[in-house]
């Protein structure tokens, strides 16, 4: 195995041997980037000459990662992956990324997303779609669509996303990787460009949960910069997933996954998708979780979508009211002030972002607010007290992160309204609402596309979610996974 | 079906426009995403809830004291404007 994709306490065994340099591993990284950009497109920018702080006590001394493009780096463009940003250069650096720097982890790329985060497949980048590295006619999903296919194809053994409903989630199950998004406030925001600021995330992907642990543990911590920032834990992560998970309970929801309730849906993927689901279960009580099935009341479920689109259309129509092409951005050349926002705003945002944020003024509109806006925010409640509720009994939620592989490019054949997609599809934003730990790992192949599993915790329970997933990871051995597709 | 009027006075109050085309794709979508949101309206008792607008209590968040911190430069501040005269963002005539 090239150094580069090993993992990283293994990669830092070979630094003290002096096997390997992060020079060599830099260059390493950049060389499989640049071969695979073409085919692939994971990054809007590759920084081609290595900067590195020394700090031989961290563990990502010398290891090179990827930044997805939404993350503010002073000096670096970042586009967030739209036009309206496209010559944009940071003033100051994002906590995540002065934490990564300070660390000696190397900074060798930005990633392109779905436009500011908003989307969900991976084809809305101003600079084009990101394919799956398994299969590259597959999409890999988004919004962290760089970051995921990054760590898929082995050029970087960990990279940063941001996750406003599943944007890290549900990449890292189409593409083999693991996927974590911590507790709300767990990590901070700061220089993050803001989508939807009650749901939105930062957090991390890797080929295992072990390496997760690794980033937490430098990426985690209060910031005074970020008002939603929780205060420092004494826990180290890597030294608590000890895969100790006696008298653990997990819980799945039959409502989500029972299998008779899509007896009748000629879909192969989804059958094969949800057997795979149960043989893991059926392994995670042979290693000695207890699991339960529990029933769930399905509108409140079926309500989950449109109250996520709900708050985050609402959200994101006001935090990107800032992108005028005024203080940056491609300017227009009008004569009026106000003309030239609207030109530059008309010309910098395509069309699913322009959709996105006339829902959300719609659903902000005084004759809308109450029947929208706060009811989702009721639904919100109603929907995160039951999951408190049900976690006073149990450690986590078990789930399919989805209900089937990657999606071919260009199909678009889910009805919106369909069981499939109302609740396997999205039970991911469950952790944005109630800012629960969550994490994607891969649980085997369907088709020889990788399917995953995700499972959510209660808030401020990282670790535990993290101890109980790194105990199904090593009984699966789906880790440290490459993409064979490119082989 | 939402008026196509409707959704271009939403769109001009953000201030951008949008192809015809695109109006009618977001007509459509309207109709898809106005259903799923009838789904909110068929919860039972949820007029009783009040709403969650962060998701958990944030015991932390308290306003720091009014001092100054963290100032950037104004070249800083002026680093990505395309037009500038004499340290100010330079736009055309606001006064007629």
């Amino acid at each position: 195995m090239e150094n580069i994709q090993m993992n990283i306490i293994d990669i830092q065994k070979k630094i003290k041997l002096g096997e390997v340099t992060s020079d060599s591993l830099f260059k390493d990284s950049l060389n499989k980037a640049n071969k695979y950009q073409d085919k692939y497109n994971c990054f809007v920018t590759l920084i081609n000459t290595k900067e590195q702080v020394n700090n031989p006590n961290s563990l990502l001394n010398g290891i090179p990662y990827a930044l997805k493009d939404n993350i503010s780096t002073k000096g670096i463009l970042t586009t967030a992956s739209s036009n309206i940003l496209s010559d944009y250069v940071p003033v100051y650096d994002a906590t995540i990324y002065k934490k990564l720097k300070d660390s000696g982890a190397v900074l060798m790329g930005k990633t392109v997303l779905d436009e500011l985060a908003m989307g969900g497949t991976g084809t809305t980048g101003h600079t084009g779609m990101v394919k799956n590295p398994w299969n590259s006619e597959c999409l890999i999903g988004g919004s962290s669509s760089g970051s995921a296919a990054a760590v898929a194809l082995g050029i970087v053994p960990f990279a940063i996303g941001s996750d406003t409903g599943d944007s890290i989630r549900k990449p890292a199950a189409f593409g083999g990787v693991v996927g974590y998004k911590p507790t709300y406030g767990r990590v901070s925001r700061y220089g993050l460009f803001a989508f939807a600021s009650s749901l939105d995330h930062l957090g991390c992907f890797a080929r295992s949960v072990e390496d997760v642990a690794i980033v937490m543990d430098t990426i985690k911590g209060h910031d005074e910069k970020d008002m939603t920032s929780l205060p420092d834990e004494s826990v180290v992560y890597l030294d608590s997933i000890n895969n100790d998970i006696r008298g653990r309970k997990l819980f799945y929801i039959k409502e989500i996954c029972d299998r008779k309730r899509y007896e009748n849906i000629n879909d192969e993927e989804l059958h094969k998708t949800l057997d795979n689901f149960y043989s893991v279960i059926d392994k995670c009580k042979e290693m000695g979780f207890v699991v339960e099935e529990v029933s769930f009341d399905e509108t409140l479920l079926n309500a989950i979508y449109p109250t996520y689109i709900s708050i985050s259309c609402a959200e994101a129509t006001s935090n990107n009211a800032n992108l005028t092409g005024i203080l940056y951005g491609p300017r227009s050349d009008a004569k009026k002030v106000n003309d030239m926002m609207f030109d530059a705003r008309t010309k910098g945002f395509s069309e699913l972002i322009k959709r996105r944020f006339v829902l959300g003024s719609y659903i902000l509109q005084k004759e809308n607010q109450e029947k929208l806006f706060f009811n989702s925010g009721r639904i919100r409640r109603m929907i995160v007290d039951k999951f408190n509720d049900l976690f006073k009994e149990y450690d986590g939620l078990i789930l399919p992160a989805s209900g089937g592989i990657a999606p071919k490019a260009g199909s678009d054949d889910l009805d919106k309204l369909s069981k499939r997609y109302l609740l396997l599809e999205n039970h991911l934003a469950i952790g944005n609402f109630g800012g629960f730990p969550s994490i994607t790992i891969p649980s085997g192949l369907v088709n020889d596309m990788p399917v995953a599993i995700n499972i959510t915790g209660r808030v401020k329970e990282d670790v535990v979610v993290l101890n109980m997933a790194k105990k199904i990871e090593d009984v699966l051995g789906c880790k440290n996974m490459i993409a064979r597709g490119d082989k | 079906m939402i008026e196509k009027e409707k959704l271009k006075s939403y769109a001009s109050k953000l201030m951008f426009d949008m192809k015809d085309e695109e109006y009618e794709t977001l007509q459509r979508e309207f109709d898809v995403i106005l259903k799923q949101m009838e789904l909110i309206s068929l919860i039972d008792g949820i007029k009783d809830v009040e709403p969650l607008t962060f998701p958990f209590e944030l015991e932390e968040a308290k306003f720091r004291e009014d001092e100054v911190k963290d100032v950037i430069s104004v070249d800083e501040a002026l680093f990505n404007v395309k037009d500038k005269l004499h340290n100010q963002v330079k736009v055309p005539k606001v006064v007629e």
